[in-house]
């Protein structure tokens, strides 16, 4: 990890911290100074700050009138989308995990958790899976699917965990799905549309408004077989 | 716990939230309709073209809906995290956009402008501190301003401007920071 102080290339550390919060930093710049941030207290000071006079620049636009059609498209779409279910009868599970630890001296440690859904998409029930740095469950029933996570790590502002779907061997698709964890690292979210003709459910770390493709390596897998 | 039509809009965002983790529509509309004004004239702002603003707009609220359950007080108001998301997803639409030349200055043709007057004390509040951040941004030096402007409204990265205004990087960040300085000492308390 990068000490307090100097970023890279020599760099002071604080030099980036404006064009971070405005979003203005190239992407590995900006993947640099993520890592060194979560190590920086000087940096973390710095950005929360400046954060405050971004977030009123958001708030400071000239009002437009909101389309009404946008907000009955909106309404409409909430309408037909219900809610997951809370939590449903478990069973015994003996998952198979995988441990992938990428990003060399990185602050946040990318861990994937693996999780095998072995009775297929159409199944009920709830798998959990455990690992040393936190656990995962994905709960399915009646064609609805919820992931639970606890204890993943908090990710630094800007980021955001993203849920994707993936069918059969294709690329992962965005869900539209963007979750922060509690400080106890727990989130609970629906897959929307459920898990059926789906192959895998994955969770990715990403800027904070999300992404149309995955740009880091997934720190959860439930494959669903 | 079931409340009147009328009572709900006077919960806070955070009662509101938890509302619509269980699913509650009609909080959702409450948040939706308290919060949209600044993120669709966000976007606006940002994208230059109502349909682009729409889509945004759209989809920073679905995800709101299906992902309410991870969100975390702790980690800032609703306000700010719906405004976060539309100009993240905003920059994402600019970068992916092929031309730039569209989104310079938004159409005031197409959009309308907000002019109905403010319902609430709590709005009237806020398009005070709105009108003093224009006001901080719009006293910054020129050279500072034109910076922020172009990588918060304009989504460009900080070696494009430095390309656009023929500056080092170095330079450009440094006005960044000079600027976002200067303002987060003018503002202070509006900024809570």
């Amino acid at each position: 990890m990068t000490g307090e102080g100097v970023l890279g290339n020599g760099r002071e550390c604080g030099e980036d911290a404006a064009a971070y919060v405005l979003g203005a930093l190239e992407p590995p710049e900006a993947e640099t100074f993520r890592r060194h941030l979560a190590g920086c207290t000087a940096c973390q000071k710095e950005v929360a700050e400046l954060e405050q006079v971004t977030g009123s620049l958001a708030d400071a636009s000239i009002r437009y009138q909101v389309p009404r059609e946008l907000r009955r498209r909106v309404l409409h779409e909430v309408r037909a989308t219900p809610k997951a279910q809370a939590s449903r009868p478990a069973w015994s599970w003996s998952p198979r995990i995988a441990w992938v630890v990428t990003g060399a001296a990185a602050a946040i440690v990318v861990i994937a958790i693996v999780l095998v859904i072995a009775l297929g998409s159409g199944g009920s029930g709830t798998r959990t899976i455990h690992a040393s740095t936190g656990s995962a469950e994905l709960q399915i029933a009646d064609g609805r699917a919820d992931l639970i996570v606890h204890r993943l790590p908090a990710l630094p502002a800007g980021r955001i965990y993203e849920m994707w779907v993936q069918r059969g061997n294709a690329t992962p698709t965005p869900t539209g799905t963007l979750f922060a964890v509690t400080s106890s690292g727990t989130a609970a979210v629906g897959v929307p549309g459920g898990v059926s003709g789906v192959s895998a459910v994955m969770v990715t770390q990403e800027p904070a408004g999300g992404t149309p493709a995955p740009t880091t390596a997934p720190v959860i897998v439930a494959r669903v077989t | 716990m079931r409340f009147r039509p009328g009572a709900m809009r006077n919960l806070a965002d955070e009662e509101l939230m938890q509302l619509v983790h269980d699913g509650d529509v009609r909080a959702f509309e409450v948040v939706f309709d308290r919060h949209a004004t600044p993120a669709f004239s966000l976007a606006y702002r940002m994208c230059g073209r109502r349909a682009a603003a729409e889509d945004i707009v759209q989809e920073a609220f679905l995800s709101l809906w299906r992902s309410s359950r991870g969100y975390d007080p702790a980690r800032g108001s609703v306000r700010t995290w719906v405004l976060s998301v539309v100009h993240n997803r905003a920059i994402d639409a600019l970068r992916r956009q092929g031309s730039r030349d569209s989104r310079d200055v938004p159409d005031d043709g197409i959009a309308e402008r907000l002019s109905a007057p403010d319902r609430t004390d709590a709005e009237a509040e806020r398009r005070d501190d709105a009108r003093r951040v224009r006001t901080a941004l719009d006293e910054l030096p020129p050279e500072q301003r034109r910076v922020i402007e172009l990588a918060y409204f304009g989504g460009f990265t900080h070696t494009q401007i430095a390309e656009m205004l023929d500056l080092p990087p170095g330079t450009v960040k440094g006005r960044m920071r000079l600027g976002l300085t200067k303002m987060r000492n003018v503002l202070g308390e509006v900024m809570v």
